[in-house]
């Protein structure tokens, strides 16, 4: 683990899969809509590549609708996950791609986060066992705040490669901080982490998410969450192979 | 007198050189054959694959993305074509993406090759099973493994979306229309490898004049060291990696030295075998010639001078028998290399899937004679010393009672 001081032993009484539950709860309702904009910056690139999208998140229903607005060449590109499956899009080939569960976790849109992270494929709950391992009296990147450190360890089962995720989740109003993901060497493999937190609705919100995989020297992708709307009223007609091929 | 000795008992004579013409040839035409069906098996497969030498962007040997690249401009190919032992030079693109027809979406190996430089290096344009291969000047033309097609339902003429991540980072799609069914020997390739040409590939994944790879054939195997050193002075200060099929194909050099250390083990086998049989020889003549022997050691010769008149004989026979030998052998060798003989039976359908021609195949390579003669000479030589010793050791007395 990165961070510096020891962690502080888990306080009695207090579950780690309340902790994992408050965590989600902090980024997602059970339907949210958001804007974002991603920036990829990478050694080849000269100058970041944005990608503007927004996404249609339907939790319980196991469903997610993501439409690219920018740049103009991906421009109405979309993805629609209907549990279990994948599809995208491509409004230049007038095609859409069935993107097979084995897919789920390469890059989406050539950026270092997968298209599990995107369209939430996995769930953080259902597809992980638990363990808190203590508390961070002084998170590395929020030294202010502190962080219970979660241990999620996927199911045998779970479409999922990482060995575990080590998640570090804001005491007092369960915002996620931080998150370590290694493999099933115990090799730390890529780092998220949340920032700019702010309070959006009631919950407290990382508006910035950036992820860096540790064995790409340069890489990194920041996610910004331009607007985002919980309990929003998401339309069913949404969630459709129809909405795919419909354009702005 | 050494050679007057020799020609008193001609049968004997006769019988000796045979054996050491027999282990001769025989060693020979072994060890060509083994030379022989290494060269072909290291022939065929580099044709499979991406022939004797490759060179690649640094690292990517380890890692196959499109960061490792080379560039693969004018200059390049015009040292690598006269680079010394290269006969060919076929440059690729190889990398990852998704590719889709109705609802069937198979993760599959994008490469791209030029269409006409490919065939001096790989046997790629005669495996279309179906269609036909790349055409030079043709625009977003694919080519799919026999069985990926078959998964995705294509035929010759469909259009396949192919889905990537550009070099660029921006995702990459782009319909390619279908123009022939390959048929590949290894399942896993068949079922995952996708062929467009190297310009459409470069135009895709936004590559520039890059490349992954850039394979080269040698005119013979045994030239790939030179080859190997001339590429790395053909491409000079580039960052580049050069390697041959030793290091990008380790199975098949281990299964090459398996085969040879099992031959080698034979053919000791052998040799000893001729060994013993010209001991048994000389020996037998030692001991007919035990009172000859007698009456020369009382009249006063040394048993130095008689076992070097034994010891010579013998090598007289090992010398003629290897001049005979090689006589024989290399013109028959040097037959053979040049009308392989076919092979029939089971093996032959699985040796065609893997691209290898049913043949048995001579090869004579200059350290095959050498070695030769030097091994069975050397036979030869520990085995006259007990007949030419024991001789020397005749007693006078003894040899002249047993009259």
């Amino acid at each position: 683990m990165a961070s510096a001081a020891p962690l502080e032993p888990p306080p009695e009484g207090v579950e780690a899969r309340d902790i994992a539950e408050r965590a989600e709860e902090a980024l997602r309702s059970e339907r949210t809509f958001l804007a974002a904009e991603m920036t990829v910056i990478s050694p080849r690139l000269t100058a970041p590549r944005v990608v503007a999208f927004e996404n249609w998140d339907d939790r319980p229903g196991r469903r997610s609708f993501i439409r690219i607005s920018a740049p103009a060449k991906d421009a109405d590109t979309t993805f629609l996950k209907l549990h279990p499956n994948l599809w995208m899009y491509v409004p230049r080939v007038e095609r859409t791609m069935r993107i097979p569960p084995s897919m789920m976790l390469q890059s989406w849109m050539g950026s270092d986060f997968t298209n599990d992270d995107l369209v939430k494929e996995s769930s953080s709950l259902d597809d992980y066992d638990h363990h808190l391992l203590g508390v961070d009296p002084s998170p590395e990147g929020h030294e202010g705040l502190r962080a219970y450190v979660v241990e999620y360890v996927p199911h045998e089962d779970a479409a999922v490669v990482w060995g575990r995720i080590v998640t570090w989740i804001e005491v007092e109003h369960g915002t996620p901080l931080r998150q370590e993901f290694y493999d099933e060497g115990g090799e730390r493999l890529r780092l998220m982490e949340f920032g700019e937190i702010e309070e959006v609705d009631g919950r407290y919100y990382p508006r910035s998410w950036t992820m860096r995989p540790l064995d790409k020297e340069g890489h990194e992708t920041r996610i910004h969450v331009r607007e985002v709307r919980f309990d929003a009223a998401i339309e069913d007609s949404v969630f459709t192979k129809r909405n795919l091929t419909k354009r702005r | 007198m050494a050679w007057r000795n020799v020609w008193r008992n001609p049968r004997r004579t006769a019988l000796t050189v045979a054996a050491t013409v027999f282990a001769v040839v025989l060693v020979m035409v072994a060890v060509a054959m083994g030379a022989g069906t290494h060269e072909k098996m290291i022939e065929d497969t580099v044709r499979v694959n991406a022939g004797h030498v490759q060179v690649s962007g640094p690292g990517y040997r380890a890692k196959r993305t499109l960061e490792q690249y080379l560039h693969f401009d004018d200059e390049v190919v015009r040292r690598l074509v006269r680079a010394e032992g290269a006969i060919g030079v076929a440059p690729r693109i190889t990398s990852f993406g998704l590719l889709s027809q109705d609802s069937a979406t198979r993760g599959v190996a994008v490469v791209g090759v030029d269409p006409l430089r490919e065939g001096s290096v790989t046997t790629l344009p005669g495996r279309v099973r179906e269609g036909r291969f790349l055409a030079p000047e043709g625009f977003r033309e694919i080519l799919l493994g026999g069985r990926l097609a078959r998964i995705l339902s294509a035929g010759v003429g469909d259009e396949v979306l192919l889905y990537s991540i550009a070099y660029s980072m921006e995702s990459a799609y782009e319909l390619f229309r279908v123009v022939g069914i390959l048929k590949l020997p290894e399942a896993t390739m068949d079922r995952s490898l996708a062929v467009i040409s190297l310009g459409d590939a470069q135009e895709f994944f936004v590559y520039g004049d890059r490349v992954s790879e850039i394979a080269i054939l040698a005119d013979d195997s045994d030239s790939v060291p030179v080859l190997a050193s001339a590429v790395q002075r053909a491409v000079g200060e580039r960052p580049a990696e050069v390697h041959t099929w030793r290091e990008s194909m380790p199975e098949l050099e281990q299964l090459i030295l398996l085969d040879d250390a099992g031959m080698y083990v034979m053919l000791a086998v052998l040799v000893v075998v001729v060994g013993f049989g010209i001991l048994n020889t000389i020996l037998m003549a030692v001991l007919e010639r035990k009172r000859e022997f007698g009456v020369v050691l009382a009249l006063g010769l040394k048993p130095r001078a008689i076992f070097t008149i034994v010891y010579l004989e013998s090598l007289l026979l090992a010398l003629v028998g290897l001049v005979i030998g090689l006589a024989i052998a290399l013109p028959l060798i040097l037959y053979l290399q040049a009308h392989p003989i076919a092979l029939a039976g089971d093996a032959v359908e699985a040796m065609e899937l893997f691209g290898i021609e049913p043949q048995a195949t001579w090869k004579l390579k200059p350290l095959n004679p050498l070695g030769s003669v030097l091994t069975i000479l050397g036979v030869a030589i520990v085995a006259a010393l007990y007949p030419a010793a024991k001789a020397s050791r005749a007693r006078p007395v003894e040899a002249l009672r047993s009259l």
